[in-house]
């Protein structure tokens, strides 16, 4: 009877669960997006992660921007700026009458407050947050100067031409001093930014929504609210978007792209993106130091079958460090290494291991843009197999891996998205003998002349020259293959139909101002 | 089960409560060691590749992890005595109402999973136990080993699958839409996790039902109490279920450490907003105060079912008393 009865009351609450969620449909004017993960932070000089990028973008910006679907900076904040010939003295001249979300205004003031809050530990707000980047970003930072409320002055200690790319990072990104003062440690959940978007409630683990900023200087955006949606599993993202019950996403299992494509209600929308994945090769190794051990081993891998057969066409095949999004800057004439084991053989008995030779393979289960990292190292072990090279992998948990990367490995898997649009972000980061190890040149590379290069490369003023720098730095990392180099991982959106006029950006920002819902 | 000494269950109570506190104070100890000795450093997750070593040495201060071991533990476990569980690494915000808020979510997905687990399995056990060998039996019992032996995160992604995907009859994540809300709302979204996370329990439930019902079902009160006249379900209802209770509450008791463990995947696979998938992006993360403070209320949550389960026997078992 009591079973009897908990049995219909069961029922009960199952129809009434099954009933209310047919009603549910997005509205017409919000887009849901859904997140990997929600945003970690939402104060602009905390932010390491993507998801926060995403999210916070749309509610602070920096002086300078990037434009839409390139690299190529444009004023942000700041109307106009003036470097000095020197490249130490950078002048910006900031946009009147904006004010933040809590009706502030922005002037320069602010502007020297945001940063001098992360560089000054003495300073009465640097216990207001932890700021991972800030002597990366603003080390080289001498002093920033207040000429009149809307002109300010940045002077630099020694030149360094990345520094205008770097103003366009999040964590250089302006916000509220007002804010500040009022939430301290908590600004983390209170941002009040300029941008074109304002947070209106963020509930954790459930949902961050932005709703439209009226007041936004550039004009108010066409959609009224982002509604951002942590779905941690891809198969339930992909449910989601083919149900209609989000809008956009990212990251779907690479198997249900064609199905999606042949969607009549969704677009795949593609394109390059700045990211690489590569195998460090430890320069320091006695057989690895060879450079002729390093193009075989180059030469073994096929690239070509690594991006159709496991990334399903989501990548492309990598000849070094920075992908074609480089535009000028991307050197297409470089040593190139065909799958040829044939050759790889000949190249390893050249010099000196016909029968080739151990070494340890250091792969994460899995970790931030590492695509597929075991199917991708089973897949490399087997082909360096078959000319002779014995790949023993360790799989670590991607915490753990971080820390033994930087140990020295012979051989290695890691990916980088730089999130700066100056080449010198790449190449500088990860090959330069200025960032060995606890740095990221895990690998030990170091070419006299790369040096030379990269470092002339972050001091020169002018593209014309730069582009040349950077494409000889190029062309002699692919001779010397100081990495297995694999690929560039694409960028693959899924939207909904309904929204129009989105556009990717290479750093895989997912910019809304433009877009709107039909 | 029955302790020694006076002053009957308010001060049984209080003392098994007071015997928590060493409990909870070595779970604090093992999961800090644990965490800290574990390689990975939270540092260098959240730098990645453009840290400077002048930026991970900085973090490293500002964050107290160049302290030795024992100081950072001794200066967390001050803290967590007055009551303040630190701030979380990567996200800045104070980790009791983080992991609390996050905890409401875990209940809710919980007791949707147990009143799965119990409805399930009791009726299948019972039946099971009555109607011995026959067809309903062993079906219920086939259904209960392969219920028993399926990994959640599998079930989950193929009910996803099934009922989000093809048929559309429930959502794929979540706990609510992103444009709705109510009760009947997070209804629609409980039912694929609650059937995830439930089964494995109702399917450990019913095999104990079924066997502690047997094992009741041949007494002479029963046959008694047959022989009387009752009708078969008033002697189930009375006699059989009555006496068979006990061992299947303290099953239950350790079912929901079970479920709050389950959770952890379940959540993951269902972004359900829970402690679960809190922990996990937090252990990823090597986020120490968050992981910690994590812990410490699952610990604490655990031994209070203990305890409401030691206390309710009495309530079914007479016999049993607290003094």
């Amino acid at each position: 009877m009591t079973i009897r009865r908990t049995l219909k009351i069961a029922l009960a609450i199952l129809a009434v669960a099954l009933t209310s969620g047919a009603g549910a449909a997005p509205p017409k004017d919000a887009i849901v997006i859904g997140l990997l993960a929600e945003p970690v932070t939402m104060d602009p000089p905390q932010i390491t992660d993507l998801n926060s990028a995403r999210v916070t973008k749309r509610i602070f910006e920096g002086l300078v921007a990037q434009e839409l679907g390139s690299y190529k900076l444009i004023p942000g904040l700041a109307r106009s700026w003036d470097i000095s010939k020197d490249g130490l003295t950078y002048t910006f001249n900031l946009r009147h009458n904006v004010l933040f979300h809590d009706g502030t205004p922005f002037n320069a003031e602010a502007v020297k407050f945001c940063f001098e809050r992360q560089m000054n530990e003495q300073g009465p707000y640097y216990k207001t947050g932890t700021y991972p980047y800030v002597k990366g970003f603003l080390g080289n930072v001498q002093s920033i100067e207040v000429v009149n409320p809307l002109t300010v002055q940045i002077k630099l200690k020694a030149p360094l031409t990345p520094f205008l790319q770097y103003l366009a990072h999040q964590s250089l990104f302006l916000y509220s001093p007002d804010a500040l003062k009022k939430y301290g440690k908590d600004m983390v959940k209170n941002p009040v930014g300029t941008g074109p978007f304002k947070l209106e409630t963020w509930e954790p683990g459930v949902k961050v929504v932005l709703a439209r900023n009226d007041q936004y200087w550039g004009g108010a955006p066409k959609i009224r609210q982002a509604i951002y949606v942590p779905i941690i599993e891809a198969q339930a993202r992909l449910a989601a978007i083919k149900t209609g019950e989000i809008d956009l996403t990212v990251d779907v299992p690479p198997d249900s792209l064609d199905s999606l494509r042949k969607d009549p209600n969704i677009t795949v929308a593609e394109a390059n993106s700045s990211a690489v994945w590569y195998v460090a090769l430890n320069t320091r190794h006695p057989i690895l130091k060879d450079k002729r051990v390093r193009q075989a081993m180059n030469l073994a891998i096929n690239k070509d079958a690594i991006v159709r057969d496991i990334l399903r066409g989501t990548a492309i095949v990598s000849t070094g460090p920075m992908s074609p999004v480089y535009g000028p800057f991307h050197e297409e004439k470089t040593a190139r290494y065909p799958y040829d084991p044939e050759k790889a053989k000949a190249l390893l008995k050249e010099s000196g291991y016909p029968n080739g030779f151990e070494v340890t393979f250091f792969v994460p289960e899995s970790g931030s843009g590492m695509q597929q990292p075991v199917e991708m190292g089973t897949v490399i072990q087997a082909q360096l197999q078959a000319v002779g090279i014995k790949a023993k992998i360790q799989t670590m948990e991607w915490g753990a891996y971080l820390k033994k990367y930087l140990d020295a490995p012979d051989m290695a898997e890691m990916s980088w998205n730089p999130s700066i649009g100056d080449p010198d972000h790449v190449t500088y980061m990860l090959l330069s003998s200025d960032r060995f190890p606890p740095a990221f040149n895990a690998g030990f590379y170091q070419s006299p002349r790369v040096d030379e290069l990269l470092r002339k490369g972050r001091t020169t003023v002018g593209d014309a020259e730069r582009v040349a720098i950077y494409k000889e730095a190029q062309r002699i990392i692919a001779d010397e293959a100081p990495w297995i180099f694999v690929d560039h991982g694409r960028q693959i959106i899924i939207h909904r139909k309904r929204v129009q006029g989105f556009k990717l950006h290479p750093n895989f920002d997912l910019v809304l101002s433009q877009v709107w819902l039909q | 089960m029955a302790a020694v000494g006076g002053g009957g269950l308010p001060a049984y109570a209080l003392r098994r409560l007071l015997l928590a506190v060493p409990v909870l104070f070595g779970v604090s100890v093992l999961v800090f060691a644990v965490l800290h000795l574990a390689p990975g450093d939270p540092a260098a997750i959240m730098l990645g590749a453009q840290a400077t070593k002048e930026d991970v040495e900085r973090l490293h201060r500002d964050l107290g992890l160049d302290q030795p071991l024992v100081i950072q533990y001794f200066r967390w476990i001050g803290q967590v005595a007055r009551g303040d569980l630190g701030r979380s690494i990567p996200l800045g915000r104070a980790v009791l109402p983080e992991v609390l808020l996050r905890f409401k979510a875990t209940l809710v997905l919980t007791t949707g999973a147990l009143s799965i687990a119990v409805l399930l399995g009791l009726v299948a056990g019972i039946v099971s136990a009555v109607k011995q060998y026959s067809w309903l039996d062993r079906l219920s019992m086939g259904v209960a080993v392969t219920g028993v032996s399926l990994p959640v995160f599998w079930t989950g992604i193929m009910l996803i699958i099934v009922f989000a995907l093809q048929l559309r009859w429930f959502p794929a994540s979540g706990m609510s839409s992103p444009y709705g809300s109510g009760v009947g709302d997070v209804l629609w979204h409980l039912v694929l996790p609650a059937v995830t996370l439930g089964t494995a329990s109702a399917a450990a439930l019913a095999r104990l039902t079924r066997s502690s019902v047997l094992e009741i079902i041949r007494q002479d009160y029963v046959r008694s109490a047959r022989a009387k006249g009752l009708a078969e379900r008033a002697v189930i209802a009375r006699h059989v279920l009555k006496n068979a209770i006990n061992p299947i509450i303290t099953v239950l008791g350790v079912q929901v450490g079970f479920l709050l463990g389950g959770a952890i995947l379940t959540e993951t696979v269902f972004s359900w907003p829970g402690l679960g998938s809190m922990m996990v992006r937090a252990i990823q993360a090597r986020d120490y105060p968050l992981v910690q403070g994590g812990v410490l209320l699952i610990a604490t949550t655990f031994v209070v079912v203990n305890l409401a389960v030691d206390l309710l026997y009495a309530i079914f078992d007479p016999r049993i008393r607290y003094d």
